[in-house]
This record gives structure tokens, sequence and C-alpha cells, in this order.
């Protein structure tokens, strides 16, 4: 049986040499055995050549697991987990393997436990607006759900088509709506979950509890507390009113000083999206979204609300576009010209990976007062290491995705692309934000975390790991900096010491 | 003053410099918790000043209990142990203000009236509109998770506090999440800080989302017949797209009565924000509304009624917790859909055993429940109506704690609320932040 079909959509393969070496797992055969036993052969995969499909996700990095495991049920949960203490495995959630800084990926081996099978809605509390759902379930599928009771799930990472609420609770993923409506932790209100020694917990639920918030904790934990079984997630009442305006500037500087405008204004747009002018006509030749190729950049920004509401704050933008040297302000004319605008912005990822073997996709934070001296702090950036540097940014939130493109099979190149990433993220560091919004630390950004984080920090949040998981089986190798380098092919420039 | 206290008053004050610490009794008084005295106060100036006070008190295996303006130290369980008070009311400085980035970063002494006067000079505020709004301080606000009527629209704290600065129980000064609006680096550990009574950390920064102040403000006042009528307008308002600011019921007359058990008309308070026609839409909605309710009328309230009606509704745990040494407040949380049948079961158990009532309802699941005996009741038969109340509560679906209540009987009764199979984790959490159980011990959930 091939698995493939069963774990939604990933994000593009990247290519990697390390690929055409195979080594046998080196887990105890004796737990694959048991597990077998224990789950059914349909429920297990450990060949070699099965791994392949494991050992990515979206990010650049990579990592094999020694089997992977897909439970139906929390007891199918609680088996893998036991059995994983018994031969003392480590053990890594996966949802759809879409995250984009290697959450998903078994960093140390052993068992990578994908929830995919995990996929029903249980309850919708259409009163009460809330849900409960298994970490499988796909962002989108229960955004469909509920649509016809007028609701949605409002976080909407760009792969909502495929990205899993178990990978979101991990991440604590955002999206380009979280502007106004905040990100994954700001609508789940409870967890159940399993610890690493098989122990099932239930954290918060439909209503604020007393005690700690927990709940709050485990979000964004990036899997190394615990396996999450089942969310109970806060739904939204759609708006009333929705208008999409697209502004096209022909200097890029003008568009980051419209955001900063806006925010000093006081408008608050459900989404404000920034793309520059390379990554944009990459989209069209890919999408045909409507964005004009010779623009130098466009804003995206989506007002809603009530329609007495949206009329107003839709006519100052427009102003305020204007006043910044828009050539154009255009406004979506209908749902269908709205989605492909958004279809657009949400493949971007996608329309870059057809120009290049291979892209680098940045997540920093910058306070949204310093957009326009970022942008052009990105720029020198990518012209000092010779790069292409795309940019599109989360602009109303101050959250960057500059993409870097780069080809992967060239070792100089992957290092010059990983060096410019890290002074792109020590820029955001300095302006005073932070060095992911929303994909997380992983293993990707973990050896640049002292530019955030004191001695007394990373030692604090070990304690908090341990209280957790006290034999660091859970998701090892992520958030915290090894100090060394990792991987088949991955050098980090050595963490700088903080002031 | 006993030989202990003043002993700890020495310690302190041999540690640390005089003019830092306080050991006159009639100061002390004002710091009591619960009939517990501390043997110092203390003045910290600084984060570094407290990681050595905290680090001497670990040492010395000394109980501290960090407060503000000291409004809500009745909160929780009675603490196990009192030595030193932590008064940070000297850490007032905004130490950060962006208003072009709506951000901005607070010591935790600040009070939120002299916030407000910084923010409303950038015409923007915090949706931080608690109790005790006269004098309470933001680090109080945040470690006792104060509830204003506009969690309604802008959520509570854990939605816009983007991060902090703190000193765990072991004296190390840490911190948590950042200042910009989106930021998922490393673990949330500010999170479980919001509402834990100061039992994990002393909070030292808070870093806040701030938002604009809308053009214009309105207030309306939904007068119906029944609880149920209560119900019917908060799902009217749950199903349409409107988003009022604050939306909250209560029996009618805005003061605590002290005759209110049971039946009688109610009243909901709705405050709206937006430019003049989203103002005027929600008359037309509202007035809709009403008209589907036998009965119901609706006023629009001018600028002094208005601030009578919100100060109620903001000010009205402190009110009951005022009203009488006897008054036992509980925070029950509740599905939305669920407020009603909540309300009606308890005032039927306090009609049946004659105890006077009161209750406030936000609409977004928070009930204030006020029991309110006579000023000499027996503390057994407290102690049987709260058990009573409890059970109803958890019976129903919801989750309740004693907000404020009197000491003898916080002793004897479980004042979070049914244990629960988190608290395990939870003590874990505190081991974690405060291994020497130093800071205000046995004030939160299990004795934690």
């Amino acid at each position: 049986m091939h698995v493939h079909s069963l774990t939604g959509a990933s994000a593009a393969p990247i290519l990697k040499l390390s690929r055409i070496f195979l080594p046998p797992a080196n887990v105890d055969r004796r737990f694959i055995r048991d597990l077998t036993g224990a789950l059914g052969s349909q429920a297990v995969l450990s060949a070699p050549e099965d791994m392949l499909l494991y050992d990515y996700d979206g990010s650049v990095e990579q990592a094999r697991p020694d089997c992977v495991a897909f439970p139906r049920s929390r007891s199918d949960v609680v088996t893998i987990v036991e059995l994983a203490a018994q031969y003392r495995l480590p053990l890594v959630g996966r949802g759809a393997g879409t995250g984009l800084s290697g959450g998903a990926l078994a960093r140390e081996g052993g068992v990578l436990v994908v929830f995919s099978r995990m996929n029903h809605i249980l309850e919708i509390d259409a009163e009460n607006r809330r849900a409960v759902v298994e970490p499988g379930v796909v962002n989108l599928d229960l955004s469909r759900a509920v649509d016809h009771l007028g609701l949605y799930f409002a976080p909407d990472p760009s792969s909502q088509k495929s990205c899993t609420i178990g990978g979101n609770v991990s991440e604590n993923a955002g999206g380009p709506h979280t502007l106004a409506y905040g990100v994954t932790t700001n609508h789940v209100t409870g967890l159940e979950v399993v610890l690493p020694e098989g122990k099932i917990v239930r954290l918060g639920g439909k209503t604020e509890m007393p005690g700690y918030d927990l709940t709050g904790l485990l979000v964004g934990s990036e899997g190394t507390f615990a396996l999450v079984t089942e969310i109970t997630v806060k739904l939204s009442r759609k708006p009333e009113a929705v208008k999409t305006l697209l502004a096209i500037f022909d200097d890029i500087a003008n568009a980051p000083e419209t955001v900063a405008e806006l925010t000093a204004r006081a408008i608050t747009p459900a989404a404000c999206e920034m793309l520059d002018g390379w990554t944009l006509r990459a989209i069209e030749d890919f999408v045909h979204a409507g964005f004009p190729r010779d623009s130098a950049a466009v804003l995206l920004i989506e007002i809603e609300g009530l329609a007495e509401s949206v009329e107003e704050q839709s006519a100052e933008v427009i102003d305020i576009c204007n006043r910044n040297h828009a050539r154009e302000v255009r406004l979506a004319r209908d749902a269908a010209e709205r989605d492909l605008l958004w279809k657009g912005r949400k493949n971007a990822f996608g329309a870059v990976g057809r120009l290049s073997p291979s892209y680098y996709v940045q997540d920093g934070v910058i306070p949204r007062t310093k957009l326009p001296e970022t942008l052009k702090r990105i720029d020198e950036i990518g012209k000092k290491y010779g790069f292409q540097i795309g940019n599109i940014f989360h602009a109303g939130d101050g959250n960057l995705h500059p993409i870097i493109l780069f080809d992967q099979r060239d070792r100089a190149q992957f290092d010059r692309a990983v060096a410019a990433a890290g002074e792109i993220m020590r820029h955001c560091v300095e302006s005073g934000g932070a060095l992911t919004g929303e994909h997380g630390v992983g293993m990707e950004k973990n050896e640049l975390m002292p530019l955030m984080f004191s001695d007394a920090d990373f030692d604090l949040m070990r304690r908090m790991r341990s209280a957790f998981n006290p034999e660091g089986r859970l998701n090892p190798g992520k958030i915290f900096p090894l100090g060394k380098s990792c991987g088949e092919i991955r050098v980090m420039p050595p963490a700088p010491v903080p002031a | 003053m006993n030989t202990a206290t003043e002993a700890v008053a020495l310690r302190i004050a041999r540690a640390f410099s005089e003019a830092e610490v306080v050991g006159d009794a009639a100061v002390l008084e004002r710091y009591e918790v619960d009939d517990l005295r501390p043997g110092a106060a203390i003045f910290p100036r600084s984060s570094a000043d407290i990681s050595d006070i905290l680090q001497f008190a670990a040492s010395e295996k000394m109980a501290v209990i960090a407060c503000g303006s000291r409004t809500k130290l009745g909160i929780g369980s009675p603490p196990h142990k009192y030595d030193v008070a932590l008064d940070l009311s000297r850490l007032n400085r905004v130490l950060s203000y962006e208003p072009r980035d709506l951000t901005l970063g607070v010591e935790p002494g600040v009070t939120i009236s002299a916030l407000s006067e910084v923010l409303a000079a950038e015409n923007q505020f915090l949706p931080l509109d608690p109790p005790f709004a006269a004098s309470a301080t933001i680090g109080g606000i945040i470690a006792s998770d104060s509830v204003s009527p506009l969690r309604q629209r802008f959520g509570g704290p854990r939605d816009f506090v983007l991060g902090m600065e703190f000193v765990t129980g072991y004296g190390a000064q840490s911190k948590s999440g950042g200042r910009v609006v989106k930021n998922v680096t490393g673990y949330d550990l500010h999170k479980p800080l919001i509402g834990s009574l100061g039992t994990l950390a002393v909070i030292t920064r808070i870093n806040l989302k701030t938002f604009p102040i809308p053009q214009s403000r309105a207030g309306f006042s939904i007068m119906v017949p029944k609880l149920s009528d209560v119900q019917m307008f908060f799902q009217a308002i749950a199903d349409s797209p409107l988003e009022p600011i604050a939306l909250a019921a209560f029996s009618s007359g805005a003061e605590i009565s002290r005759s209110r058990s049971g039946s009688g008309s109610w009243n909901a308070l709705a405050v709206t924000a937006g430019n003049d026609a989203v103002v005027t839409r929600y008359r037309r909605d509202f007035s809709t509304a009403v008209t589907r309710i036998p009965g119901a009328e609706m006023a629009e309230l001018g600028p002094s009624e208005f601030n009578q009606n919100y100060e109620f509704v903001r000010e009205f745990p402190r009110l009951a917790k005022e009203s009488s040494a006897s008054a036992v407040v509980f925070r029950i949380a509740a599905l939305p859909a669920a407020i009603a049948s909540v309300i009606e079961r308890l005032q039927d158990a306090l009609q049946r055993a004659e105890v006077n009532c009161d209750v406030l309802a936000h609409a977004f699941g928070l009930i204030y429940f006020a029991v309110l005996p006579d000023r000499n009741v027996a503390m057994d038969r407290l102690g049987a109506l709260a058990a009573e109340v409890f059970q109803l509560v958890v019976d129903a679906g919801a989750q309740a704690r004693i907000e404020f209540g009197p000491t003898a009987l916080k002793r004897v009764t479980r004042v979070w609320g049914p244990a629960r199979a988190d608290f395990e984790l939870m003590a874990r959490v505190k081991r974690t932040f405060d291994p020497e159980n130093i800071l205000s011990p046995g004030r939160f959930v299990e004795g934690m």
C-alpha cells in the first residue's frame, strides 16, 4: 500500500542529493513487530523506500523517520506512545507535512505519528460557536463544514486547503486574515493531549476554566510537550460585507509607507498583504490573478464587517493609497474576482517554485513602522549575496516572507542562502521584532534563537519542556539551539553570542 | 510585632537597603491577605531588585506575595504562608509606547487610569476596563485576569498581551513573547501567567496591543420581563452580524440589591462603537430584535445614565464584594447559550434557601453570581450553599470559582471548584517556575 494518497498534499518536494542513499531503518525490529501487531499492518510503514515520502516538509529541511504510524483514534495514539516509551524512541507528530520550519520532521529518527486518518469533525455547536475536531481535520474542511451556518474557522494559512488543524495548533499558525482576527491560539479553547508516558489529559474546554492557561502554553509548543488528539476551537461569524482592494504602485517604496499610514490612522483591515513586482509577475505567469505585470508593488487589502463600516473604511483606505501615490486602486467587483486575487496570493510559493530549483521562505516579524527601511535592507542583502529575493508580506502585522531563490544542488549556494536568511533575521530582531511570526522555529531557526533569548530564558524553556516531556523524546532537536551543524547537508552559521 | 515577623523584617532589612524595606505594623496591616500579615513589605525598583529578593526568599524559604494597589488580594484560596509583601507600585513606568505601531510596554505598577490618560493623548485605549478601575494596576489586572465588559468584542488579555518579562520563583529574569503583534518564537510562557495570581513569577514588564478609540459610542438599555428574554436577546445578537463592544444583563436597577433573589425584570446594556451610520444601524437592528420579545422596551442612554449603567456592569464584582462582609461572589464561565439556565438554577436554589443573591451576566459567557446572606450567617451554612452552587454549575456544564468570599468560608471550601485531571499538569508548571514554592503559596488551585 502506498501512503502518500492518505497524507494530503505536501509542499513541493525539493530535489535532495542525499535521497539516493537509503540506509536501513535503525529502529528495533521488535518495535515494528509489536506496533504492527497492535495497530495492524495497514497502519504502520517502515520500508526505507516508504520513509522517503516522510523525510521532507514545506521547508528546506529533511530528516528521515524510522517508521511511520497512522493512528485512527486516541487509543491508537496511546498504544503508539506507550510502545515508543517502552523502546525509548522519539515521537514526532505530523499532519499534512506542509510546515515551513521542519517541525514535522523526525530529526532524530524514531516514530512519525501521522494524524491524517484522525480527520473527523466530532462536534459542531453552532449556537455557542464552537467545534470539536480531531487533529487531522484539514483547516479549510472545517470552514466548509460550517459554511451553511454562516460560520467559519478564522485562521487561514496559505496552505489551508491541505494543512491540518493539528499542525496549526502545534505551530500556532497564522495567515493573511490573522491581522484582524488573531492567530490559531486566539481560536483554540481546549485540547485533549497524550503525554509521552501515555497519559490522556484534557486541557481547557469550550469555556474559560479555572487554573493556569495550559491550552495557551501548549498551542505553538511545536509538538515538544504532548501529542494532540482533540481540539476545541472557536468558530467565527462570516462578515456581512467584504471589500477587496488592489492598490497598484509604480514605486515599491510607496507600498510600505501606505501600510505604515493605515496602521497609524488606526484602520484595521481584515488583511493587508504586499507583493513586490517580481513576485506578482511570477504569480501572473502561473495563476493569472489579475495583478498588473508592469507595477512595482501591490497591496491586497480586505475590509470586512458591517456594510456601513466597510463602506466608510474602504473610502479611507482608497484615500490613503492615493495620497501615497498609488497608480490605481481597483475594487474586486464580485466574489469571483476577489477569489482570484486571493488565489494569486495563496499560490505565491507555488508560483515561485516554478522559477527556481529551490526557494527558501523566511518568516521574520518587524514593528510595522519599520517596513520601508526593512524592504531596503532586504534588497541590499539580496545584492550582497547575489540572490533574487522576492517579497511577499503580511504587511499589516509586519510579518515578512522574503523568498530567496537558489539552487540547493549547489552546496555553496545553499550556504549563501542560509547566510542571507540569517542576515534578514538579524535585521528583524535588531528592529525589535521576532524570528518567526507563524511558521515556527523547528529545526530551521533554532540556531538563531540566541538572537532573542538569554541563557536564563533557554533554561526556563528547557525546564518547561522537561515538565511535560522529561526524556526529551517528543520532537527532539527542535526549537533549542544545538550549537552544532546538523542534518546531512545543512550547515548553519555559528550562533552569535547574545549581547 | 511578634518575634517571627520581626525576624523576617530584620533579615530582609539586613539583606537589602533599609529604605526599601518596611516593617512597621501599621503599614503591614494594609498588606494582609486573608487575615495573614507579612513580616515585611519591600519596594523594589527594578527587575534586578526583584531577582535579588526572590533568590534570598527562595534560599530562606520565605513566602512572597506580589501586589500593586492591593485591590484583589482577596482572590484565591487563603495563602499557606506569607512572609514578605512585594509591593510593585514603584515599578510604574511606561517603558515604550509606539502609537504608530499600536504597541505598548509597561511596568506592572502603572495604574490603568494613568495608562488610559497616556493612551488617550494618542486617541488609543486598552480594552482592559476592569473592576476597581479607580486604583487597579496593570500587573494586578493581568495577574488576576480581571474581566472587562469589552471582552465581548476584544477578547481577554490572552488575546492582546504580546509578551512579558518576569522573575521566576528561583530569581531568574526571563521573558516570553515579544513586542510585535505576531510572534511564535519560543514557548508562550506568559500565557499561564495571566490569571496566575502571582503564583508562578513576578511580572516586571507587559507588552500589549493598543486599539484606536472608536469615532463614537452609544449605549442602549433593553428592559425585558424575564430571564429567558435576556437569553433570547443575546442569541439574536449572536446570530446577527452585529458586534457590540459590550453586552451584559443584570436584574433591574443599577445597584446591588439585598432583596433580589429571583423573578423580576431584567436590564441588558448594549454598547456599540463605530461611525454614525454604524450606530444608526445598531439602533435599528436592536429595535427589531426587541419588538420580537413581548413586553420588551429599549432606550438609548444619555451620557450620565450610560456612565451609571456601564460602571455598574464593570464594577459589579467589587460592588458585590463590598456590599457585605459575608458576600460570596462566584465567577462562572458558561457557554453563551447556557447563561439563562445556569442563572435560573442558582436563583431557584437560593430562593429555596431563602438567601438573597444578585447576578450579572456577560453575553460572551461569564456570570458573576453574588450570594448575599445575612451578616451573621453560620459558616457551615454558607459552606453548604457554596457547595450547592458549585454542584449546580457543574451539572449545567459550566465552571465556577469563588472570586471573593469571607476568609472563614475560603478555609473550608474548594475556592477553585472541583478537582480536574489537568491540575496535576498545572502543578508541574508551578514547580517549573517556582520550585521552592515561595510565590503566593496556597492561593491557587489545589493549594499551589
